[in-house]
C-alpha cells in the first residue's frame, strides 16, 4: 500500500541531488560530444577518405532521429549485442556525447564554411600548410561565427538531458517522477522542475552572452 | 576476453512490421494534428508578437520563452499528471496532442514571426493607404506572405515535432517508438528494432526535409523578390 | 480640395516640414518641386496618412488626416503611385489591381475584375494581367501601380517620385499614361524631378526646400524671369537640373 506524504526538507535535497547529477552529465557529454563533433569536423576539413563520409552519415543519422531511441538502443540494445553490461548513467554519457557531437559537428562545418574560400586558398599560396591555416586564419573566424549557433545549441542539450530520467538515472525529472508519485501534487512538482531547468537555460544563455561581448570586444578593430 | 558473438538479425523482425506500421500511424496522426495546432497557435503568436501593443508582445514573448526553456518531457509529465487534477481528464493522445502543439507553437511563431518581419515595409504601405482595413492587410497580405518565406524554417519545426513525439511513449501512448518498445521486450532483440526505428525516424525526416524545400521552390517560383 | 494648413513637422533636431500651406482643388494637376530632403515626400506621406504632423492640419474633403476616421475617408479618396512601386508580390498584376476595390468597395469580383483588365489594357498591359510583378519590367510595375491606384476611383492621386526609380525608356512609357490622366481631368499631386514633364502638365508648380514653401504659381509665371525665376534658390535648381 503506497503511502502518500507532504513534501519534507529531504525533498529539497533530493532535488539538489538530481539537479548535481543533471548539470554533470550535461557537462560531461558538452565536452565530450565537443571533442568528438569537432574531431568529426576535422576529419571532413582534412577530407580524410572512409572516415570523414563516415563520420557526416553517422552525424546525420543521430541529428535525424529521437534521442529517446538513441538511448534506448544504447541502453537496451548494446548489451544485447555485445553480450556486457551497461548501467544507466554509462548509457546516458554515451548516447548523449554521440547527439551532442553530432550538433556540434555540423555547427562547426557550417562554421568553417562561412569562413570565405579566398582567405584559405590566399593562406595556401603563401605556403601554409593546412593544420597552419585552420589554425591561424580559419578557427578563430570560424569559432565566431559558429558561437551563436553553439549558445542555442547548448541550451537545446540541456533539455535534451530530462530524457535520461526515462532509462532510469536519477537526474533532475527522475526526482520530480518520485515526487510526483508520492506527493500526488504534480502542479507543484512539475513546476518546480520546470522552473529549475529554466533557470539552468537563463543561466547558460547569460553565460554565453558575457562572452560573446568579451569576444566582440577583442575583435572590434577589425570592423572597418 | 573470451568468445564475442555478435548476433544481429533484422529479418526476425518482420512479422512485427504489422504493430510497428500502426505504431507509426498512431505518430502520424498525432503529428499532424499537433502541426496543425501549432501553426495555429504559432500564428497566433507571431501576430502577437509583431503586434503595435506592448502587453501583447510580453504575453506572447514569455509563452515562446517558458515553452522553448523547459525540457518537453516536463511539460508533458505537467499536463499529464496535472490537467486531470482541475478535473480535464483527456487521453494519452489527447494530452499528447495538446503538448506538441503548445511546444510546437513557440517554434513556429518565431518562424512566421521572422517571416513577417521580412516583408518589404513599402508594400504594407500601400496596402495601408488603399484603405484596406487591418484584418484584410492580415488576412490577404501579411500572413499569405510571412507563411510562404517560412516554409522551409516550417519544415525543420516540422522535423523537430515527429522527433518530439517519441517522448510520448513515456506516457503510454503506443505510437512508434511505444510500439517499438513492446516489440523490443517480445522479440529480445532490441538492437535490431531500435536500430531500424533510428533509420525509420531518419528517413521520414529527411523526406520531411525535402518536402518543405519542394514547397518553398513551388511556392516561390513566380513570386520572387 | 486638399487642405494643408501650417503643416510642419520635425525629426530629432531637423525640421522636415516648416508651416507649409498648400491647397489642391479637384481638377487641379500640381507638381512639387525642389531639391533632395525638402520634404517633397514627406508631404504626401502626411496627406495619405503614412506619417504624422507635429504641427498644422491636412484635410481632404473636409476628413482630417490626424484623426483615425478622417484618414479612413481622406483614403478612400486618394489614390498613392510609389517611388518603388509597392506591388504585393504574391499576387498578379490582376489582383493587385483588384484587392482593394473587392474588399474595401464590396464590388463584387467579376466586376472588379472586368474593370481591372480594361484598366490594364488601357496602359498597354492587356496580356499580362496574370503575370507577377518579378515577372514584369520596372516600366509595367509602375504602370500596375497606377492602375491599383486607379482602381478605387479616387479624387485625387497622389505620386511620389514615380519615375525615379525607372530608366530614361520606361520613364517615357510612364509619363505618357500620367501625361493622358492630367489631361483627362484627374486631380494629381506629383512630386517629381521631372522639370520637362512638369512644366508641361502642370497647372501648378509648388518648390519646397529646406521644408519652406518658396513658391506657389502657375505654371508658366513659375518658369518666368519674373516670376519663380526671380527667386534665385528656385533660379540655381533649375539651372543645376538642366544641366543634367
Amino acid at each position: 500500500m503506497m503511502r502518500y506524504t507532504d513534501f519534507t526538507s529531504h525533498d529539497l535535497f533530493l532535488l539538489l541531488q538530481g539537479l548535481g547529477v543533471s548539470v554533470a552529465l550535461f557537462a560531461a557529454t558538452t565536452l565530450i560530444g565537443g571533442v568528438i563533433g569537432l574531431g568529426w569536423a576535422l576529419l571532413r576539413y582534412y577530407r580524410v577518405p572512409l572516415l570523414a563520409p563516415a563520420a557526416a552519415l553517422l552525424a546525420e543519422l543521430l541529428k535525424n532521429s529521437p534521442v529517446l531511441v538513441q538511448l534506448f538502443l544504447v541502453f537496451f540494445g548494446l548489451p544485447v549485442l555485445l553480450e556486457t553490461d551497461l548501467t544507466p548513467v554509462q548509457a546516458a554519457l554515451i548516447t548523449l556525447s554521440g547527439n551532442t557531437a553530432a550538433f556540434i559537428y555540423v555547427i562547426a562545418v557550417s562554421a568553417i564554411e562561412s569562413v570565405g574560400r579566398e582567405q584559405i586558398e590566399t593562406a595556401r599560396v603563401f605556403g601554409l600548410s593546412r593544420w597552419q591555416t585552420l589554425r591561424r586564419i580559419v578557427a578563430p573566424q570560424a569559432a565566431a561565427f559558429g558561437f551563436g549557433p553553439l549558445a542555442g545549441l547548448l541550451i537545446n542539450q540541456l533539455q535534451v538531458t530530462s530524457l535520461i530520467s526515462v532509462i532510469g538515472v536519477i537526474d533532475l525529472t527522475k526526482v520530480g517522477a518520485i515526487l510526483n508519485l508520492r506527493t500526488l501534487k504534480p502542479f507543484i512538482v512539475w513546476t518546480v522542475i520546470g522552473l529549475l531547468y529554466y533557470l539552468m537555460a537563463r543561466l547558460i544563455a547569460g553565460a554565453c552572452a558575457r562572452v560573446e561581448a568579451r569576444l566582440r570586444a577583442h575583435r572590434e578593430w577589425k570592423g572597418l | 576476453m573470451g568468445e564475442c558473438s555478435l548476433q544481429f538479425d533484422p529479418t526476425s523482425l518482420v512479422p512485427y512490421f504489422g504493430d510497428l506500421a500502426a505504431g507509426a500511424r498512431l505518430s502520424a496522426l498525432a503529428c499532424a494534428l499537433a502541426l496543425a495546432g501549432s501553426l495555429l497557435l504559432g500564428t497566433l503568436m507571431a501576430l502577437m508578437r509583431t503586434a503595435a501593443s506592448a502587453p501583447a508582445r510580453r504575453a506572447a514573448g514569455v509563452y515562446v520563452d517558458v515553452f522553448r526553456n523547459v525540457p518537453f518531457i516536463v511539460q508533458l509529465f505537467f499536463l499529464f499528471y496535472g490537467l486531470p487534477e482541475i478535473g480535464l481528464e483527456l487521453s494519452a493522445f489527447a494530452t499528447g496532442v495538446l503538448a506538441l502543439s503548445l511546444a510546437g507553437g513557440a517554434f513556429t511563431s518565431d518562424a512566421i514571426r521572422a517571416g513577417i518581419l521580412a516583408i518589404d515595409p513599402g508594400v504594407l504601405e500601400a496596402a495601408e493607404v488603399s484603405g484596406l482595413p487591418r484584418s484584410a492587410i492580415y488576412r490577404r497580405i501579411v500572413l499569405p506572405i510571412a507563411l510562404r518565406s517560412a516554409v522551409r524554417p516550417l519544415g525543420s519545426v516540422f522535423v523537430n515535432l515527429i522527433l518530439t513525439s517519441s517522448i510520448l511513449s513515456a506516457i503510454t501512448l503506443n505510437e512508434l517508438t511505444g510500439s517499438a518498445k513492446i516489440v523490443a521486450a517480445d522479440t529480445f532483440q532490441p538492437f535490431e528494432v531500435y536500430a531500424l526505428l533510428l533509420v525509420l525516424y531518419a528517413v521520414l525526416t529527411w523526406l520531411v526535409s525535402l518536402s518543405a524545400g519542394a514547397l518553398h521552390r513551388r511556392l516561390n517560383r513566380e513570386h520572387a523578390r | 480640395m486638399i487642405h494643408i494648413e501650417g503643416a510642419s513637422k520635425r525629426f530629432g533636431s531637423n525640421t522636415i516640414l516648416d508651416g507649409i500651406d498648400l491647397r489642391i482643388a479637384p481638377g487641379e494637376v500640381v507638381s512639387i518641386l525642389g531639391p533632395s530632403g525638402s520634404g517633397k515626400s514627406t508631404l504626401i506621406r502626411c496627406i495619405n496618412g503614412l506619417e504624422k504632423l507635429d504641427g498644422g492640419s491636412i484635410s481632404v474633403d473636409g476628413h482630417r488626416v490626424d484623426d483615425p476616421k478622417g484618414l479612413q475617408l481622406a483614403r478612400r479618396c486618394s489614390g498613392t503611385v510609389f517611388q518603388l512601386f509597392n506591388l504585393y508580390p504574391h499576387m498578379t498584376a490582376l489582383q493587385n489591381i483588384t484587392l482593394a476595390p473587392i474588399e474595401v468597395l464590396k464590388i463584387p469580383r467579376a466586376r472588379a475584375e472586368q474593370a481591372a483588365r480594361e484598366l490594364l489594357a488601357s496602359v498597354g498591359l492587356g496580356e499580362r494581367a496574370d503575370l507577377y510583378p518579378s515577372q514584369l519590367s520596372g516600366g509595367q510595375r509602375q504602370r500596375v501601380g497606377i492602375c491599383r491606384a486607379l482602381a478605387m476611383q479616387p479624387r485625387y492621386l497622389l505620386l511620389d517620385e514615380v519615375t525615379s526609380a525607372l530608366d530614361p525608356e520606361m520613364t517615357a512609357e510612364v509619363l505618357a499614361i500620367l501625361g493622358k490622366l492630367a489631361r483627362s481631368g484627374t486631380t494629381m499631386l506629383f512630386v517629381t524631378h521631372e522639370i520637362d514633364f512638369a512644366r508641361e502638365i502642370s497647372d501648378r508648380i509648388v518648390f519646397l526646400d529646406g521644408g519652406r514653401l518658396l513658391a506657389d504659381l502657375p505654371a508658366a509665371q513659375f518658369f518666368a524671369f519674373d516670376g519663380g525665376l526671380a527667386q534665385p534658390r528656385i533660379a540655381q535648381f533649375l539651372s543645376k537640373m538642366n544641366k543634367s
